[in-house]
């Protein structure tokens, strides 16, 4: 069988075991109710969050990315976890008590504002607007190669396949689907891994292999470590050194920061939380989500950099001297009909050449790392099939879930309670799907067209979210004073400041989008944590200068620092 | 009108002249014939009689057995209704066929002069009605003279004469078995009664006369005097 | 040897149902008892006698029920009955008989017909469906069966009132001159008293004060009220409860008429009410269990009567709301009184007021504190006794053990109050299932401000609760209706065995859940379906027309599956919650269908609204 009839069958199979799963649970869930409460245990709640978090940009863009850029691409690895572990202890507890589903209800109530809660809707809806352009890139890529089309063909039929997905799937958000999920996902991901580990290393943990020597083609121990051999090849390619980062500490920093307080901010992944029943709950699975998590981030490294030894090695060949394109093995061939590869035989020597200076001939898109690492390795076809229905599966979950907020802020925030308050709930259902019909057109077109790679754009889309709606909910639980002034010009300003830097470097000027160039030296990956700090300091100094906090909402805060049930303890 | 004054004469001149050897209960009746008289029939309390004899001959048959059942307030009651069989001398014969009375049954009958006493005792204060009254009337007259009494006059209300004249009085040829008691029902709408027994036939027959009182106008407009015969 | 024996009454008798269930010699003495009478066209009509109400068994010939203005109820032949209304209902009658064909008719007296239904269980449920059954046609042409109709049948049109500031001098006046018991004492329109017959002879006449006294003095203040849409039999429950004789009806803060214990006397005729009368006479537990008997020919006869199901579970929750407070006033005469003050709530159902058979029972006990050992057995006694009574009476014990005779359930106050903000903060799974039963609850016996203290705590947390809102529907939304993709009906199955559609589960039950989601969200304190959904109305919470839809879902699913389990009842089979689409008319399949879809898309909504999802 070849690749491609696998990876229809294998995507196939993954598709019904989710709708089996989703029908089953359906079908079951009354009765188990009856069983002593029933409930998911956190370990598979665990699963479940971490196959929500894990997008298409987790998936496929961050070993590329790790892997092109070496060191500083583990910004993306550390802020993210750092964010998910932020957001899982300091602020979901809070916000629960609050009561509030919905990050822009939170905002409107806490900032008692109709207006607040506007610009929080408007944020939200940037922010999982512009994320979710980075999933239908993901999305597009993943098809465009197993399907063998265009890229801009496989964001076509993405789209559609999400759309269908979020508005007619009835397997959002089941806790036993996305468990299943995070299993096909994890297992798409740590076979290749598993694999290159142990024919490169010797090791069968990626995360060994990573720091350990590498095998020779006798399958002896060469005593060449891993890194030293890629810091070798990227330093004779003109690469900059792997393991040395080429950014300036303070972009690394505020790229960081960015990704870790916007993922704090991210309104998809907050309401996953408030569906969990309990908040222990919530918190045992979290450890559990971060474990899982951690086992994808870890083998991250090792699997890029194999990918990047393997990839470098199979284009310029053991001597460095290139490859014949005629000898080229299968996987550039297959790529390059998804316009992903490209050579550009600039000296018509007929061979390949892969390097940073003048003598590369070779564009290599970073989205295709992961997915193309199971042929580099020459792993069996099923292992590439795998690939593809965990990359779906990873843009599918994330997708569905952001169109969801996207279409129903719309709807239900900003026409029925803004625009058009007098609509039925009907007509608010249907404008609902419309919007996200409309979202999904508007992510494909940035998926076509993209400003970045997949995780660069998932990227700008925390930094929006740390800027505008993060300084918001933090100082809405921790103080008693922040006004709704204070927290709309905040917002505004931040989120205003965080776009137009963005905007102007990636699509007024992109030729100027270098570090010369950059405010304090920080990126536009970056630029989110500045905004975050324009955001605070304008909230603080508008707070100032108007009127006080109602003695309503004080109390109401107070309430929620302080856990209400030990005052009800004490009664017992 | 003349026959009615000619009753109530008749009545004053039985209860007037009471001659010895007269049942005290038969005084009793006539006193309360005379008084209800000219009440409306509603008013007055009725009981539907019906005898089974061994033939239609009053001089040579004789009475087997005697069913009764009140009307009172213009309805039957069968809560008071009784049947009596009376001892015969030799066998019921073949008049078994039609009442349906074995002579077995008689073993524990009344003596024809108890079946009288009680017969009298329970029309003290009621009026007898029967279907073609005439045959029982002189049955049961014939049964005192053989007892050893006096005959007295005996007065019913007969559903048979009833029906006749309102069938005359429609011009209609009444063709022979037209007077039956069941065939008089049958012009009434009441159900047809196969059991041929003295109880059952007075039941029939007070039916019938409720319906052809209902008829004629009515319980509360038709007096006594209007139905009563003398026999 | 009885020869006096009427044979063509027993012959006919014999054959006549119900009689042919008799005993023979049951039956001999009926047709004993019995007397003739033959009834011809010219009369007209049959006269019935009131003082001396028996059963009309007709012979021969043919009779017309109808009503006094002379609309038709029922035509009656040969073998067939009339003038039991009469005695069933304890009302006067007040339908004419017509005579269409003359004919004779036996006569049983009410001493023989209430002993046969005494003695004999099928005789009753005979006349008791025939007696739902002319109840029915009575009521196609005029709703106004005394269970199920309403105070603005009855009140009169016209009010009489009196301000505060008046001389009771001026009240007599007036009183005497519109020949009243009672005046509506008013300020600003607003109804502040009411001033009656007895409040004159206690309050002024027997103090010996004169009429320049005021009429607030005299007035009873903030006197019990009752609105027009109440059912007059709850006007009934409302006095006796509180011994009062004038109920003011009050809408929208005005007073609007005044009903007396004589208006609803004249509108009787109540088989609920003659039970839950019953009910209050009876002193122990034996006849008590007894008489909740009477409770499924009850349901039947509502049924066949074609009352409102909203209705009937409204009166068959009264029912039980009866049985328990006097359950619980019987063991108190044995234990003493409580050693403190407690509430005895009602969940589910009986708490939603749309009890049907064989509803189990859900109840608990609110204390005022912490009860002592010594206390906390008198409890046990208390509820242990009720609870087990109430089994008996036909309320088997939850499955769930949710019952005050769980000492589980009989929590102070403070301890309500703490388990109901776990179940909302903590919604998992269990806390859901206790939601849909414990949110709907109702007190029925003891102190109601216990009660309203935990109602209004608990509804201020859940109101505007996003988060325990979205759990609450997350989990209602788990049942769908049975409907498949291209409109079919999904049958359940039982193995091989199709049982059909659930009506309760799948039909009710779905727009309770979603109705109690709504209610919850804005904090209305009812709990009936029904009265939620227009309180939702009231406050536009919901949108009016999905509201509409549900009302008429609601009753339409909960009106068949009645009518289906009146079905079942008169057939004998199991009184179940299924039913086969293939026994019904095309038509009723098809409204059936557009039940289902209307909760389809209230569930649509409900996600969408509550849980941001579609």
């Amino acid at each position: 069988m070849d690749v491609q009839t696998l990876t229809y069958l294998v995507v196939g199979v993954t598709f019904a075991v989710y709708i089996g799963i989703a029908i089953k649970t359906r079908a079951g869930s009354t009765k188990e109710f009856y069983v002593a409460g029933g409930g998911v245990p956190p370990i598979l709640n665990g699963m479940a969050t971490a196959a929500d978090w894990m997008s298409a940009a987790s998936f496929i863009s961050l070993a590329g990315i790790v892997s092109f850029v070496g060191y500083d691409g583990s910004v993306y690895i550390m802020g993210w976890t750092g964010g998910y572990v932020l957001l899982a202890l300091l602020m979901v507890p809070y916000l629960r008590k609050f009561g509030k589903f919905t990050v822009p209800d939170f905002i409107g109530d806490r900032y008692y504002s109709q207006s607040a809660r506007t610009v929080a809707v408007i944020c939200a809806i940037f922010i999982s607007f512009t994320y979710i352009a980075g999933q239908m890139r993901g999305v597009g890529v993943v098809f465009s190669r197993f399907l063998e089309v265009e890229v801009d063909t496989g964001v076509y039929i993405g789209m559609c396949v999400v759309f269908f997905y979020a508005v007619l799937g009835g397997m959002k958000g089941i806790t036993y689907t996305q468990v299943a999920q995070y299993c096909v996902m994890i297992f798409a991901f740590m076979v290749p891994a598993v694999f290159l580990s142990i024919m490169m290393t010797g090791h069968i943990f990626p995360q060994l292999g990573f720091g350990a020597e590498l095998l020779d083609a006798t399958g002896n121990s060469s005593s060449i470590y891993l890194l030293d051999k890629l810091d070798g090849l990227s330093t004779e390619l003109g690469f900059a050194q792997y393991t040395e980062g080429s950014k300036d500490m303070i972009d690394v920093l505020f790229i960081t920061g960015a990704l870790m307080f916007g993922t704090a901010g991210l309104p998809h992944v907050i309401v996953r939380f408030f569906t969990v029943p309990r908040v222990r709950d919530a918190r045992s699975s979290a450890g559990w989500t971060l474990l899982f998590i951690a086992i994808m981030y870890t083998t991250i490294p090792a699997l890029a950099s194999f990918s990047r030894v393997n990839m470098i090695q199979s284009i310029n060949g053991p001597e460095s001297q290139g490859v014949p394109h005629v000898e080229a093995p299968l996987w550039i061939e297959n790529w390059e009909k998804t316009g992903l590869i490209k050579w550009d035989d600039k000296n018509s020597d007929g061979k390949m050449f892969y390097s940073n200076d003048e003598r590369n001939e070779m564009n290599v898109d970073r989205d295709i790392i992961v997915l193309a690492t199971p042929e580099m390795a020459n792993l069996p076809a099923w292992v590439i099939a795998l690939m593809a229905a965990g990359g779906l599966a990873a843009a599918l979950s994330t997708s569905a879930g952001l169109l969801l907020v996207i279409s129903t802020s719309v709807s239900h925030d900003l026409l029925k309670k803004n625009l058009m308050p007098n609509i039925s709930d009907n007509k608010e259902l249907m404008y609902a799907r419309m919007a996200s019909g409309a979202g999904i057109i508007m992510a494909g077109y940035f998926g076509i067209n993209p400003p970045g790679f997949v995780a660069a754009v998932v990227a700008i889309a925390f930094g929006l979210a740390a800027s505008s709606l993060f300084p918001a909910i933090t100082m809405g639980i921790f103080s008693t004073k922040m006004n709704k002034e204070g927290a709309i010009a905040g917002m505004l300003a931040g989120l205003s400041f965080t776009t137009i830097y963005i905007v102007y470097f990636k699509f007024v000027n992109p030729a100027a989008n270098v570090s010369e160039n950059w405010l304090f030296g920080v990126s536009p990956e970056g630029i989110g944590m500045l905004g975050m700090v324009i955001n605070f300091v304008v909230a603080i100094l508008v707070c100032r200068m108007t009127a006080p906090t109602p003695q309503v909402v004080v109390d109401m805060v107070e309430s929620i620092r302080f856990p209400k049930g030990a005052g009800e303890a004490q009664d017992h | 009108m003349l026959q009615q004054w000619w009753l109530h004469n008749k009545l004053k001149r039985l209860i007037n002249n009471n001659k010895l050897g007269r049942p005290e209960h038969l005084q009793t009746h006539y006193q309360y014939l005379l008084t209800n008289f000219n009440q409306p029939i509603s008013k007055t309390d009725l009981l539907a009689l019906d005898i089974e004899m061994t033939g239609l001959n009053p001089k040579k048959d004789q009475m087997v057995s005697i069913g009764i059942i009140p009307i009172i307030n213009g309805q039957i009651q069968p809560k008071f209704a009784q049947h009596k069989f009376i001892k015969i001398q030799g066998s019921v014969g073949q008049s078994a066929v039609i009442h349906g009375v074995l002579d077995k049954d008689l073993n524990n009958a009344l003596t024809q002069q108890e079946a009288l006493d009680w017969l009298f005792a329970q029309c003290q204060h009621k009026v007898l009605v029967a279907h073609h009254a005439q045959l029982d009337l002189q049955f049961l007259q014939q049964s005192l003279r053989k007892t050893g009494n006096k005959s007295f006059p005996l007065f019913a209300i007969d559903t048979l004469l009833i029906d006749k004249k309102r069938q005359f009085r429609k011009h209609q040829v009444l063709n022979t078995g037209s007077l039956r008691l069941n065939a008089c029902r049958e012009r009434y709408n009441l159900p047809i009664y196969n059991a041929h027994n003295a109880l059952t036939d007075a039941l029939a027959c007070a039916e019938l006369l409720l319906a052809q009182l209902n008829k004629m106008g009515g319980l509360e407009t038709i007096t006594l005097a209007q139905l009563l015969e003398s026999h | 040897m009885d020869n006096s024996e009427l044979q063509p009454i027993f012959d006919f008798m014999r054959k006549l149902a119900p009689f042919d269930s008799l005993q023979e010699q049951t039956l001999k003495q009926c047709c004993k008892v019995l007397t003739i009478a033959y009834y011809s066209q010219e009369q007209k009509l049959v006269h019935v006698d009131n003082n001396e109400p028996q059963l009309y068994i007709v012979r021969s010939g043919a009779f017309e029920v109808s009503t006094q203005e002379g609309k038709l109820i029922d035509r009656i032949g040969e073998g067939q009955y009339f003038g039991f209304s009469g005695m069933l209902s304890g009302e006067k009658v007040v339908n004419q008989v017509h005579i269409l064909e003359d004919g004779l008719v036996y006569h049983l007296p009410a001493v023989m017909f209430d002993q046969l239904r005494a003695n004999c269980h099928s005789f009753d449920r005979f006349f008791n469906q025939a007696f739902a059954k002319r109840l029915r046609n009575q009521s196609s042409l005029k709703h106004n069966h005394i269970s199920t109709a309403r105070i603005t049948n009855i009140m009169s049109r016209e009010l009489t009132t009196i301000t505060r500031d008046a001389t009771i001098h001026q009240a007599a006046l007036l009183m005497s001159e519109k020949r009243l018991s009672s005046l509506i004492v008013v300020n600003d329109g607003e109804l502040c008293g009411i001033l009656t017959d007895r409040d004159l002879r206690n309050r002024v006449l027997a103090k010996g004060l004169t009429g320049t006294l005021l009429v607030e003095q005299a007035m009873t203040e903030h006197p019990t009220t009752i609105k027009p849409e109440a059912l007059i039999f709850e006007a009934m429950l409302t006095m006796s409860e509180n011994n009062i004789h004038h109920l003011p009806v009050v809408k929208d803060n005005k007073p609007i008429a005044i009903i007396t214990s004589t208006d609803l006397i004249r509108s009787q005729s109540s088989q609920p009410l003659l039970l839950i009368g019953q009910i209050d006479r009876q002193n122990n537990l034996e006849s008590l269990i007894q008489v909740s008997q009477k409770i499924p020919d009850l349901l039947f006869n509502l049924i066949s009567s074609d009352a409102k199901a909203m209705e009937i579970g409204r009166v068959l929750t009264s029912v039980t709301d009866s049985l328990t407070r006097r359950l619980i006033a019987l063991r108190q005469e044995q234990l003493g009184p409580a050693p403190m003050t407690f509430c005895w709530l009602a969940f589910g159902s009986q708490g939603r007021q749309d009890q049907m058979a064989g509803s189990d029972q859900d109840n608990a006990l609110i204390l005022e504190r912490e009860a002592t050992k010594i206390e906390k057995d008198y409890f046990k006694q208390l509820s242990e006794y009720v609870c087990s009574a109430l089994n008996e009476c036909g309320f088997p014990f939850c499955p769930g053990n949710i019952m005050a005779q769980n000492p589980k359930w009989q929590l102070t106050l403070q301890q309500w109050l703490q388990a109901f903000s776990k179940w909302i903060k903590t919604p998992d799974p269990s806390a859901l299932l206790n939601a849909t039963i414990f949110f709907d609850m109702r007190p029925v016996f003891g102190d109601l401000s216990l009660f309203k203290q935990l109602q209004t705590t608990v509804l201020k947390n859940t109101k505007n609760n996003d988060i325990f809102i979205a759990a609450l529907s997350q989990n209602a939304l788990q049942s769908t209706p049975p409907l498949g993709f291209f409109r079919s009906f999904v049958l359940e199955r039982d193995g091989s065995e199709v049982k059909g559609i659930d009506l309760k589960h799948k039909g009710n039950a779905l727009i309770n859940d979603i109705v109690r989601i709504y209610a919850l969200s804005v904090g209305i304190e009812e709990v009936n379906t029904i009265k939620r959904i227009e309180a939702l109305i009231a406050l536009s919470a919901i949108d009016k027309d999905i509201a509409m839809n549900l009302l008429d879902a609601w009753e339409f699913i909960a009106h068949k599956r009645l009518t289906n389990q009146g079905q079942q009842f008169n057939n004998t089979q199991p009184v179940s919650n299924y039913i086969l689409p293939d026994s019904l008319s095309s038509l009723v399949r098809h409204q059936l269908k557009d039940a289902f879809k209307v909760i389809h898309e209230a569930q649509g909504t409900v996600k969408h609204k509550f849980l941001r999802q579609f």
